[in-house]
């Protein structure tokens, strides 16, 4: 009997080795801040660059790669404040579906009269805020986990934008904005010097004003910030609030840029930016992370899935890695000591 | 201004005046009297349940008082919350640290209370940095104050609380805030104690400071005056220069002993056979190589203080921990180690201290409960039979003597005695033959009580063996067959309690401190 | 503590607390029969024999992967990649029938099934918390549809046989039904008459007693998301046998449905309470409300709009506080 239970406490004990050696990695992963990103945007751009016989690295590819990352970038930024408080944001989509609509059919088009112009940031801004706030509400009022709060509220404004346009794609006429929106300085992408400034006024904010301490203490340990002073629940709904105004930026910035409003334009947002939040080292346990890492996660996924098109792999076969690199990320970034049982 | 000679008669900092404060069926304190003065280091002690948390959480505004009241410097005030007794100069240093780990000691220092260091909205690292190091240069502690609080030992994380109260109530201009340390000591080596205490002896000066611990021994050589609980009332306070340890332990622990409640007449001695055999067992950093064994039908009392090692031991034989060394055998045959599965495989039960959050399903009726572990043995054909389910709910319910209007009442609907009850019976039914009981009549009646010390009784007789951790020193005394005494993570000594042999409590105490 | 005054009292207050709870179905029957009069109120074709067939039928589908989803809710987790699962599982049946066959079915079953065991393993192993984990097989699983049939593809005539266990008929009730009462009895059985059924609920409700006793934690949450693999294959080869034709995009709409109807139904977040009548009671709650909406007229985009406002709600009036002091 003791041989046989020998056996099966070192098979055991090599099973656990898995999650130790994780852990491991994770840890080193959170202490280094951004250099394991920076070291893996290198070998992806070596591999590709090989693999594609120096395409990738043309001018008109680096240009495309920025353009592309700008966005998700933008949206990483705004959910990864959420991550980093602890608990999460599934609603961008939702989010992204509505604000198309309204720039659809407040800035110049085919259907009515309106032409709203520039205005239409701020109203994005606007309206999601206002959805922030509401998630922010139902997370810390009602109680209600944010996964599913979320969740429920990406269902409901995406309902919602259906229902006001009513899977119809609305051009938008407006040619300044479309310009703007697509042109360059000194070639780089105007959308891509703004996803820098975004994050270089997050990463300030999360590094130097009181709010940033709130942030991480809330994510560190929410019983002892509590306990400290930090007034848990206003702080969870203003980020919240703040990471629905960023989706409303980039859900505009992404219409005008298509030049087309569809209320489905939200769908397949949310993979993308969960999975350039994990790549860019937010620990999903929270307290970890800032807008430079969700910057740069977002220009990860982006290099990699330019790669693959260039180096011709089946579109389909691509989403299938990126699910793989999702998972691997969290895996990767998650601090065991915290998780107790896993939900 | 302050005539240090007549530092006796100064007004107390803080003087708390018959403090009381009941739970639903507890007093937890009864008409307490505590009074502070002025650069004193006093020692609190008493046992688990003798009301030292709750009135420091009084103290520190977390619970309210029912009756009673608190005057700082000669005022009347109340404490609506933390926040409240931070601005009133009263601070706790808690032995779970409330500093948030991921970020640096600094902003741990500051959490809250930056706008001194804000200008135009913006935080000014540099003069952060420069005050904290003046800050910990005061209790002469010298580390980067950019370290995240996770990566600082146990000791300096201590010292960066102190620092962040002593800052906190110059913020708020108290020029004596008054400092509860909680335990400090129990994560800390030697020399860091040493350190640690010099550190309070030279903040005297500027504090008051109230030291909570259950090593007696430190709490003479380094308080000024002692102050002993004991089941919610005051029972003492003495001038350290007048304690001998003894006295004081029998002042914390005693109480009356009444003969026949625990059944002795009832108790038998130990069979043949052995059960638990336990063979330098040790777990660095909680508790030495120890060897005992449990025989059949013996109830053995692990008796010790807080912080002896007992409650890591039993956590080991249940396989919630993993020992470093040793072995643990059961009817001969070695245990896995770590393994809650293999403990209960093998034929140890446990009931936990905590039974709504770790011994029952509460949502779930008595019959689920009560069946959990043999399941297997109810079916029929391969699958569940309801009515096997219900023959072995209603047995044990029976044999137990658990009140419940059915067998399908929720357990959460059960009074504490009758949840404890299910629990045990959840153990008895898969036929266990060694029970580790960890406190098992806290939070029950009288009745209750009676009730579980009876089936005790009866479980000895059928030969099971029981470790068992009580309340109260009488009670493990009276329970016992035999007692295993554990001191500082070490098993220091063995001692007889067949009946009418019984040992003194008194001679128990010093043993055990 | 001091002598127990009267220990009792603690907990008497702490019974009445748990009465207020009616049991959720009791809502969930109210619900459904007051929204079904509303619904008949607002056409009067709502309670046709036909219209009642339809409603049936499509709570038998939506039965068997919200009772599989019930199981992973039930064990405190939840699987976001059903819908990715019936897509998939719907083209490969499809394509499948004809190189293989009946064969079709059992290759289907055991894929579904094998694709919840690695939810789980993903879970109980690498510990990533189940709501990323089938976030992220979800979306492997659509792709992996798109890349095997871009666009739908329909059974040829001459298979059409194939698939009559679903599409026929047994004593003039339609086998659709047959199928979802068998995977209702399969359920009820395994979750109320087997340990391991047994054990998902004991820890749903208090995971922790469930180790310190001794339950094997990581072979049952397994066996939970094998059970919601089943469910979603099951019903991806049922929705290929009527429509005859895969169809990658089908399956999306199934996780949102599936959650609701367990919710809705009474089974709570948290884990540990609720049961398969519970899911039944949801699954024609939210096939009604799907159908009756359509019938009555109300715009079909509203429609999501108010399926989502009802998984919220659904979760605020089940979810348990006392067990989650600090809620992320």
């Amino acid at each position: 009997m003791t041989t046989v239970s020998d056996r099966l406490s070192r098979l055991a004990s090599i099973r656990e080795w898995i999650p130790a050696a994780l852990a491991a990695v994770g840890v080193w992963l959170r202490r280094t801040g951004t250099v394991a990103q920076i070291l893996t945007l290198v070998a992806l751009v070596g591999v590709f660059a090989i693999g594609t016989k120096g395409k990738y690295l043309s001018p008109a590819n680096i240009q495309t790669i920025l353009s592309l990352a700008a966005i998700p970038a933008i949206l990483a930024i705004g959910l990864h404040l959420t991550v980093v408080l602890g608990g999460i944001d599934l609603s961008v989509q939702g989010v992204a579906s509505l604000v198309a609509i309204f720039v659809g059919l407040l800035m110049k088009n085919q259907y009515n009269s309106n032409d709203v112009g520039l205005w239409i940031i701020p109203i994005s801004l606007g309206i999601g805020g206002v959805a922030g706030v509401i998630n922010g509400v139902l997370n810390t009022r009602l109680r209600i986990p944010s996964f599913i709060a979320t969740l429920g509220m990406s269902w409901v404004l995406y309902g919602m934008a259906v229902y006001i346009n009513r899977a119809v794609n609305i051009q938008i006429l407006d040619e300044r904005i479309f310009k703007a929106i697509n042109g360059m300085v000194f070639g780089i992408p105007n959308i891509a010097i703004l996803a820098v400034i975004v994050a270089i006024i997050m990463q300030f904010i999360q590094d130097r004003t009181q709010f940033g301490r709130y942030l991480y203490a809330i994510g560190g340990d929410e019983a002892v910030a509590q306990q400290g002073g930090v007034k848990v629940e206003k702080i969870k709904i203003i980020v919240f609030t703040i990471a629905g105004i960023i989706y409303g930026l980039g859900a505009a910035l992404l219409a005008c840029r298509l030049g087309v409003a569809t209320s489905r334009m939200g769908n397949g947002l949310l993979f993308p930016t969960i999975t350039a939040v994990a790549v860019g080292g937010v620990a999903l346990t929270g307290g970890l992370g800032g807008a430079k890492n969700a910057a740069l996660g977002a220009l990860i996924v982006t290099s990699l899935n330019d790669g693959m098109v260039l180096m011709h792999v089946n579109p389909y076969a691509q989403q299938a890695v990126n699910g793989v690199v999702l998972i691997a990320a969290v895996a990767l970034t998650l601090d065991r000591k915290k998780l107790g049982f896993v939900k | 201004m302050n005539d240090t000679s007549s530092r006796a008669s100064q007004e107390p900092v803080l003087a708390l005046r018959q403090i009381t404060k009941e739970f639903p069926g507890v007093v937890a304190l009864d008409r307490v009297d505590l009074t502070i003065g002025r650069n004193e280091l006093l020692g609190l002690v008493g046992e688990n349940g003798a009301g030292k948390s709750v009135l420091m959480k009084i103290m520190i505004g977390l619970i309210q008082p029912d009756g009673g009241t608190i005057k700082l410097h000669g005022e009347q005030i109340t404490l609506k919350n933390s926040s409240d007794a931070i601005r009133s100069g009263i601070g706790m240093v808690f032995q779970e640290g409330s500093l948030v780990p991921n970020l640096s000691v600094m902003e741990n220092l500051f959490l809250c209370n930056e706008a001194g260091f804000r200008k135009l909205g913006i935080l000014s690292l540099r003069s952060m940095r420069a005050a904290a190091r003046e800050l910990l240069a005061q209790i002469k502690l010298h580390i980067d104050v950019d370290l995240p609080v996770a990566e600082i030992g146990p000791a300096e994380r201590q010292m960066v609380e102190i620092a962040r109260l002593l800052w906190l109530s110059k913020l708020y201009g108290h020029d004596n805030p008054v400092l509860i340390m909680d335990e400090p000591t129990t994560v800390l080596a030697d020399k860091e104690r040493e350190t640690l205490f010099s550190i309070l002896q030279d903040i005297r000066n500027r504090a008051s400071i109230v030291l909570i611990s259950h090593r007696l021994q430190e709490i003479v050589e380094n308080c000024s005056r002692i102050v002993v609980l004991k089941d919610g009332k005051n029972v003492t306070e003495m001038p350290a220069s007048e304690s001998r340890l003894l006295k004081i332990e029998q002042l914390m622990v005693g109480h009356s002993f009444s003969a026949d409640r625990f059944h002795e007449d009832e108790q038998r001695t130990r069979g043949e056979k052995e059960i638990l055999r336990v063979e330098n067992l040790g777990k660095a950093g909680w508790f030495q190589p120890l060897s005992f064994t449990v025989g059949e039908g013996e109830i053995v009392g692990l008796i010790g203080l807080v912080g002896s090692g007992k409650e890591e031991v039993c956590k080991c034989l249940a396989g919630l921990e993993r020992a470093d060394s040793g072995s643990i055998s059961l009817d001969g045959k070695k245990l896995p180690s770590g393994s809650p599965s293999g403990a209960v495989r093998a034929g140890i039960g446990h009931i936990p201290i905590d039974r709504r959050s770790e011994g029952l399903a509460l949502m779930m009726n008595v019959a689920d409960n009560v069946n959990l572990l043999v399941l297997n043995r109810l079916k029929a054909g391969g699958l569940l039979s309801p009515v096997r389910e219900r023959k072995n709910a209603h047995h044990w319910v029976s044999e137990c003597q658990i009140k419940t209007p059915s067998i399908a009442t929720l357990c959460a609907n059960l009074s504490g005695g009758n949840q404890q009850k299910t629990v045990i019976s959840k153990w008895l039914s898969s036929r266990v033959r060694l029970l580790i009981l960890d406190h098992p009549t806290r939070g029950v009646d009288v009745g209750a009580k009676d009730e579980i010390y009876k089936l005790m009784r009866r479980l000895a007789k059928e030969g099971i063996g029981m470790l068992v951790m009580c309340d109260t020193l009488e009670e493990d005394i009276g329970l016992a067959n035999r007692m295993l005494i554990m001191k500082d993570g070490r098993l220091v000594e063995e001692i007889d309690s067949s009946p009418k042999k019984k040992p003194d409590p008194k001679d128990i105490i010093s043993l055990i401190v | 503590m001091v002598a127990v005054k009267n220990g009792d009292q603690q907990e008497a207050r702490k019974r009445l607390t748990h009465r207020r709870q009616i049991p959720p179905v009791y809502i969930t029957v109210a619900l459904l029969v007051v929204v079904g009069l509303l619904f008949y109120a607002g056409n009067q074709n709502f309670l046709t024999p036909y219209n009642l067939n339809t409603i049936i039928s499509f709570s038998a589908i939506l039965l068997m992967v919200a009772l599989g989803q019930m199981c992973t809710i039930l064990v405190g987790g939840i699987d976001l990649s059903v819908g990715g699962l019936v897509s998939f599982i719907s083209v490969a049946f499809i394509l499948l029938l004809k190189p293989i066959g009946y064969l079709a079915y059992p290759v289907c079953i055991v894929a579904g099934v094998l694709a919840g065991y690695i939810n789980g393993i993903i879970l109980t192993r690498i510990k990533i918390p189940s709501f990323i984990a089938t976030l992220g097989t979800g979306g492997i699983l659509t792709s992996l549809a798109y890349l095997v049939s871009p666009r739908p593809v329909n059974l040829s005539p001459d298979l059409y046989g194939l698939v009559d266990i679903v599409n026929g008929s047994l004593f003039k009730v339609s086998n659709v039904l047959v199928v979802g009462l068998a995977v209702l009895i399969l359920f009820y059985v395994v979750l109320r008459f087997t340990s391991t059924g047994r054990n998902i609920f004991y820890i749903g409700s208090n995971i922790k007693m469930s180790w310190m006793s001794g339950i094997n934690i990581v072979k049952t949450r397994n066996i939970a998301f094998m059970l919601s693999g089943l469910g979603a294959a099951l019903v991806g080869i049922t929705i290929s046998s009527v429509r005859f034709g895969g169809d990658p995009v089908v399956g999306t709409a199934y996780v949102l449905s599936s959650i609701a109807a367990v919710v809705v139904g009474g089974t709570a977040l948290t884990g540990g309470t609720g049961g398969v009548i519970n899911t039944v009671f949801g699954s024609v709650f939210m096939s009604m409300l799907d159908n009756g909406m359509t019938v009555v007229g109300i715009d079909q985009y509203l429609q999501q709009a108010i399926l989502g406002v009802m998984v919220i709600i659904g979760v605020t009036l089940t979810f348990d506080r006392e067990k989650t002091p600090i809620v992320k």
